[in-house]
């Protein structure tokens, strides 16, 4: 969006920063900064210094990658927690949703990513050594691979399951399923497919 | 199938639109960029989701505004089914959604939704122009009848991609990751040529009764499916094997000149007349009688496979056409359930029946 005369400066800088987020397009920046006008200062505030402290604060675990402030991260510091088995994910942010889904009790690695040669990743910009000093290290039994089940997941997981196969640690990949709640007329017959490949002796 | 209603909202030059053609046939008429195959385009995105015309989505949203849609009502053999589509636009990205009665759906699902059958004159090079235009007309018909096509043809062109960045050299060679490449191509390389063989025996038996008909008997038609990678029987231990083999054999020659050899994406469909190859010993009126069976024998197999008659989107071809030919290719598809015509003049030997509009700066009157 062009900045346009009606529009007082601060209004259009803030809603230029908005449309640089993902998801956010012009209409729902405009939305957003004419929220927080209404608001009272002390949110604006609250606002600004939860995002400074992301960027001040936050770094990476240096064990298993995810975002702290502490190093080594809560899970990685948690002697409750099972050492038997390391769930590898994609980014720090699958972390989130599979602790959401209370059904994991073990300890994860963030890989930074997935392996996409026409995004000029490959196996090196991962933190796959990391993964394999880390086997060698705490001698897991088993290791979850928990990467997305689109074509870059698929073949990150491949090329860990190869990789990993030499190592005495059990591999595994998250199954497939139908997102909970969803309707089995409108998932399509390929997910469909996936879901009966991947389905598990309850 | 039928549409009943079409609506559009900053698409292409249409500010707004809302029509109900007829069913049968619908000629819109006009003088050039008023907006005819706009309105073409449109249809089409309800059936195939893309643009038949371009790639670039921010094209379909009217200068200057952010959002296009495009909604219509079909009657299918189910029921009515209302399918909408949106172009979002914004500072960096175009994005289509789309949507199924009301419902966010995936492209995957919502294509094929109704099937289309689209003729525009850049198909009248079918038979002397690239290999990538026959290879378009199989994938956009095999796409809208068959949904695990689209999904294994998806998955072979992305692992295509990624195979060719390596080659390139965007990251480190690694023979463990071209494996796995490899290994997918085969998987869906396999169902992608499984499905265009079976397809193209259909083709082949229609267009070639069609051409028989038309000329007589006097010229024979053949049409064959030429794959890049030759098997010997259809069927998936065959294919499957012969498309392994041959990736193991161009192996060094891809790592050498750096890019993908061999696989479906170089296939080609083979069209000869009286056992020579058309493309370079046929006339051009023979070429064009060959486009003319091929797209003829596209309707029928598409609706012989549903049991259900596509829409049939004929942009500015009539025209093209000889009055002969273009009666001959309207008599060749027999029984469309609903067609859409445009052309720049009323069209000769229309049925009656026909449902005539006018199109004048992207307004559409009955006429
Ligand atoms: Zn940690």
């Amino acid at each position: 969006m062009s900045s346009s005369g009606k529009i007082a400066g601060p209004v259009q800088a803030l809603i230029n920063e908005f449309t640089k987020l993902p998801t956010v397009g012009p209409k729902t920046a405009a939305r957003l900064v004419f929220h927080l006008l209404n608001r009272p200062r002390h949110e604006a505030q609250a606002l600004a210094e939860a995002i400074l402290g992301v960027k001040d604060k936050v770094r990476f675990c240096s064990t298993c990658f995810s975002l702290t402030e502490l190093d080594p991260c809560d899970i990685c510091s948690d002697e409750r927690r099972d050492t038997h088995c390391i769930c590898v994910v994609a980014e720090a942010k699958d972390i989130y949703a599979i602790e959401r889904s209370d059904a994991f009790n073990g300890r994860y690695h963030v890989l930074g990513g997935l392996i996409s040669p026409m995004d000029g990743i490959g196996i090196e910009q991962l933190r796959v050594k990391e993964l394999i000093a880390r086997i060698g290290a705490e001698c897991p039994s088993e290791i979850i691979l928990a990467t997305n089940p689109n074509a870059e997941g698929e073949a990150t997981a491949l090329y860990l399951s190869r990789l990993l196969h030499s190592l005495s640690v059990t591999v595994t990949r998250l199954a497939y399923g139908l997102p909970i709640g969803a309707d089995l007329d409108y998932a399509d017959e390929v997910t469909l497919a996936k879901a009966v490949e991947g389905r598990q002796r309850l | 199938m039928q549409l009943t209603r079409v609506a559009l909202s900053n698409f292409r030059n249409y500010a707004e639109l809302d029509l109900e053609p007829a069913p049968g046939l619908n000629v819109f008429v006009g003088q050039n960029a008023q907006g005819k195959s706009n309105l073409l385009e449109a249809i089409a995105m309800l059936g195939t989701g893309k643009s038949f015309r371009t790639n670039r989505d921010i094209d379909l949203v009217r200068e200057g505004l952010e959002l296009a849609v495009v909604c219509g009502d079909a009657q299918i053999r189910a029921g009515i089914v209302h399918l909408g589509c949106t172009i979002a636009k914004n500072a960096r990205s175009t994005r289509k959604t789309y949507t199924i009665n009301g419902q966010g759906v995936r492209y995957a699902r919502f294509l094929g939704s109704i099937r289309v059958v689209t003729f525009v004159p850049a198909d009248l090079q079918l038979v002397g122009g690239p290999p990538s235009l026959r290879r378009a007309l199989l994938n956009i018909a095999l796409a809208q009848e068959d949904r695990t096509y689209y999904h294994e043809l998806a998955r072979y062109q992305k692992a295509l991609q990624q195979k060719a960045a390596m080659l390139r050299g965007t990251v480190a060679f690694d023979t463990d990751l071209l494996a796995i490449y490899d290994h997918t191509l085969v998987e869906a390389g396999t169902a992608v040529m499984l499905a265009r063989n079976h397809f193209i025996s259909e083709l082949k038996r229609e267009a070639e009764r069609t051409h028989a008909q038309w000329t007589g008997g006097a010229e024979r038609l053949e049409i064959t499916y030429a794959p890049n990678v030759p098997f010997e029987a259809p069927t998936v231990e065959a294919v499957a094997d012969a498309f392994g083999r041959r990736l193991r054999q161009v192996a060094e020659a891809e790592r050498l000149r750096r890019s993908t050899l061999a696989g479906p994406h170089r296939d080609d469909l083979g069209l000869a007349l009286d056992g020579h190859p058309l493309a370079a010993y046929g006339s051009q009126g023979q070429q064009r009688t060959a486009v003319l069976a091929l797209k003829v024998a596209e309707y029928a197999v598409m609706r012989d496979r549903s049991n259900e008659a596509p829409l049939l989107l004929l942009d500015d071809v009539l025209s093209e056409l000889d009055r002969e030919r273009a009666a001959a290719f309207l008599a060749g598809i027999g029984g469309y359930a609903q067609a859409f015509v445009t052309a720049t003049h009323l069209p000769d030997g229309l049925p009656d029946a026909a449902r005539r509009f006018e199109i004048a700066r992207a307004t559409v009157r009955p006429c």
